[in-house]
């Protein structure tokens, strides 16, 4: 989709060249290298239409249907936009879950970005063991989406958990977090935010890739950390962080396993972990509302297709790409 | 999860220029992949309508689902294997899980084209696939004496009728329990609570509990449906009344000021233990995880609940009068309508509810054996202790059942979720209990409209 114009400092490099080469060569190849190309993608050609594009389209057509899940294909029941009609205007959980969507992402998705880039400016030092740091850093991304790992948060922030434990060596009383309509949500940030292995390792490469000569110049005309930081790092970092903002809002918002997992897939207590795709999860399996779920989905993609375009579209005001094209 | 893109990747392939004529291709393999896909589904669906009357040695293999535990997985592959050894050409895929999921799972198989031939249901979801038709209407083998429900009670094979179809066959019977920890009362020198107790009483009671204890006396149960129902029933109220709620705002009002006024006399745990108390998983339950004296479960949960405490348990009528409980078929074994092997399963459901060697081997798991005859059986033989306190129990309220409700309408799952929501909003105290009901309400019958 959009992502794939993502402008991805990380992909430059000698390979590229080489295949504008090639791509110059002789015309006669064109043709049957185009079909081997083919051939070589179908195994992905083929997952995609069977996996995400055919489901993706029926969905489409049964956002504008009745369909239940029990209900054959063939008895389905047209009903035009009146799902959509429904979600706008006659269902307060839905924009509840929006709500709970948006304050997840609004606030998780900057601090995940802001750990990611400070362990990673920690982690850009040559220093002794550093190695063993970002393998350390990095660990807790590759847990992911677990249910595991969301099991293990469940049992660390309850009222007797390990977190608890840990306040009272301090005299501090905890709360039941996760059961605790309040902070459930928090708790959900506070794992997302901890798992920022990912766009660390992102940063750190994009961090490589900064000139050290600009910050020799920078030292020499009396730049202390702080402004070589600001007016060389961040502006020189400025793709690398756009990539990593459009991406790991797009997973904010995503937010699914977790919720699930710390509401027993009700989205409770009292609907505080209600994300929108655990929403649309019950809506269309527990409720058996596929049609509707279907007609969420759609909103949902479409959504998340404005607020990516808004960042493209700003883009231009902060994204320096100045150092792309001299090497 | 990431897509991380590797450093070497080629950044020139949306550049491209060169694909006219591949595309031009693709694109019309696309369109014939579009048109194919219907055609394939189409064809899938019409290979589902052939009966089953053919040889009845054919060799046939017959897909079984269920939830529940290790225990109920053991009695029954064991109970099927004896069918298997009747009847050598029978054999069965057998896939069982937890409660939890058990439906979302069983609705994907369905939407698949791929649902098991015989599945497990209960009564908050018997109507929603009858309604769809997705059951097989078991009238005709009624009739014809190849389902022989001569032994079971009336009102229990009844309460498998959905819109004048048989959508079930009841898999045992049990009611509601209200299961105490005995040895902790015991310890501390408190009474027992007894059946017949009124909804004051038993608050009172738990007060008390609480007070001596420290452990809270009761769960508050307010948003267990179960709960809710025999209550409604004592206010000569209903769940359901045809395809309307039977209850009122009013109605719901009081029953969330009765159990405000025991959480502020200390009876119940806090809100966030209630909570964890609102699972339906029976290891989560206050009175073996001991953070509550009482849980409102149902009667057949008692050896499973036993397995997870090392206390003595009791269990006991909801308050109130107990004729507002009912002989509930615990859960049903419903046939898929397109299943291949309608005779074979519907053969199975016979045999796993009226063999006495079957049935033995099930004991109480599913709930009471639904064959009156086979219960006695059952009841005289059983050592496991914990069943035999759920038999005594099912036993002498037996005597003072009432009527059985209509079974549960569609859009039920999603009152009883709505419910869980409005009483935990009155019992974190974000709302009045009149404000949590006006919301049940109105969540209500947008549900089941």
């Amino acid at each position: 989709m959009a992502l794939t114009t993502a402008p991805d400092p990380t992909r430059r490099g000698p390979g590229t060249d080489r295949a504008h080469a090639e791509r110059r060569g002789p015309g006669r190849l064109r043709h049957s290298e185009g079909l081997a190309g083919y051939v070589f993608l179908s195994p992905w050609l083929i997952g995609l239409m069977g996996v995400t594009a055919i489901p993706m389209l029926l969905s489409l057509y049964l956002s504008f249907t009745n369909y239940d899940i029990l209900t054959p294909f063939s008895e389905v029941e047209w009903v035009g936009l009146a799902n959509y009609e429904r979600m706008f205007t006659a269902d307060p959980s839905y924009w509840h879950a929006v709500r709970v969507t948006l304050t997840f992402a609004l606030i998780a998705v900057p601090l995940k970005l802001a750990a990611a880039l400070g362990v990673a400016l920690l982690l850009n030092r040559a220093w002794r063991g550093v190695g063993l740091f970002r393998g350390l850093f990095y660990l807790p991304s590759l847990l992911g989406g677990s249910v595991a790992l969301a099991i293990v948060w469940v049992n660390m922030f309850n009222r007797d958990g390990a977190f608890n434990s840990l306040l009272s060596l301090f005299g501090i009383q905890g709360k039941p977090w996760v059961n605790d309509p309040d902070w459930a949500l928090e708790t959900l940030m506070v794992l997302a935010i901890w798992q920022f292995g990912a766009p660390m390792v992102i940063f750190l490469a994009g961090l490589k890739q900064v000139p050290t000569e600009l910050y020799e110049a920078a030292s020499v005309d009396g730049a202390g950390r702080f402004r070589q930081f600001r007016n060389v790092t961040l502006p020189m970092l400025s793709p690398v962080i756009f990539f990593n903002l459009v991406l790991e809002t797009i997973n904010g918002f995503q937010g699914f396993t977790a919720a699930f997992v710390l509401s027993n897939g009700t989205g409770g207590p009292v609907d505080s972990t209600l994300m929108y795709t655990l929403n649309l999860y019950i809506t269309g399996f527990t409720d058996l509302e596929m049609g509707y779920a279907s007609a969420m989905a759609w909103v949902f993609l479409l959504a998340i297709a404005v607020i990516t375009a808004i960042f493209f579209s700003t883009g231009r005001f902060w994204v320096h790409y100045s150092d792309g094209e001299d090497r | 999860m990431h897509p991380a893109t590797p450093p070497t990747t080629d950044a020139s392939v949306g550049r491209s220029h060169r694909t006219s004529l591949p595309r031009r291709r693709l694109l019309r393999g696309l369109l014939a992949a579009t048109v194919a896909a219907p055609l394939m589904f189409g064809a899938a669906a019409c290979g589902d309508d052939d009966g089953g009357a053919a040889d009845p040695n054919a060799p046939v293999k017959l897909s079984i689902f269920w939830w529940g535990g290790d225990a109920r997985a053991k009695l029954t592959e064991d109970a099927l294997a004896l069918y298997t050894k009747k009847h050598p050409n029978v054999t069965f895929e057998k896939t069982w899980q937890a409660n939890q999921g058990y439906f979302d799972k069983l609705a994907t198989l369905t939407a698949g084209g791929n649902p098991p031939d015989l599945f497990q249901i209960d009564d908050n979801y018997l109507a929603e696939y009858a309604a769809r038709n997705t059951t097989l209407d078991l009238t005709s083998y009624q009739k014809s004496g190849k389902l022989d429900t001569s032994k079971f009670p009336e009102s229990l094979w009844q309460y498998g009728v959905v819109d004048g179809k048989l959508a079930g066959l009841a898999a045992g019977e049990n009611t509601q329990g209200l299961v105490y920890n005995k040895t902790l009362l015991t310890k501390n020198g408190l009474p027992e609570p007894t059946t017949g107790m009124s909804w004051e009483q038993h608050i009172a009671w738990a007060e008390q509990v609480s007070k001596k204890t420290g452990v809270p006396g009761t769960q508050d149960p307010s948003a267990d449906y179960k709960a809710l129902w025999v209550w409604l029933r004592q206010q000569g109220k209903d769940l359901y009344k045809g395809s309307e709620l039977g209850f009122t705002a009013e109605d719901v009002t009081r029953w969330f000021d009765l159990w405000k006024g025991a959480r502020d006399r200390k009876a119940t745990p806090t809100a966030d233990v209630i909570h964890e108390g609102n699972s339906s998983d029976v290891t989560k339950q206050l009175v073996v995880t001991g953070k509550s004296a009482t849980s409102w479960v149902w009667a057949n949960q008692m050896p499973d609940l036993k397995k997870n405490t090392k206390d003595e348990l009791g269990v006991i009528a909801y308050p109130g009068d107990p004729s507002a409980q009912w002989a509930r078929a615990s859960m049903y074994w419903s046939v898929f309508k397109g299943s291949k092997n309608k005779d074979v399963a519907v053969d199975v459901i016979n045999f796993l509810n009226n063999d006495q060697e079957a049935v033995k081997l099930l004991g109480t798991d599913r709930g009471l054996p639904s064959n009156l005859d086979l219960r006695r059986v059952v009841s005289d033989d059983t050592t496991d202790p914990a069943m035999k306190q759920s038999i005594a129990v099912e036993a002498e309220l037996t005597q003072k059942f009432g009527k059985s409700p209509q079974v549960p309408i569609k859009g039920h799952s999603k009152v009883k979720s709505e419910l869980i929501k409005a009483a935990e909003n009155a019992q974190y105290a974000r709302a009045t209990p009149a404000e949590a009901a006006t919301q049940f309400i109105e969540a209500c019958k947008a549900a089941i409209a």
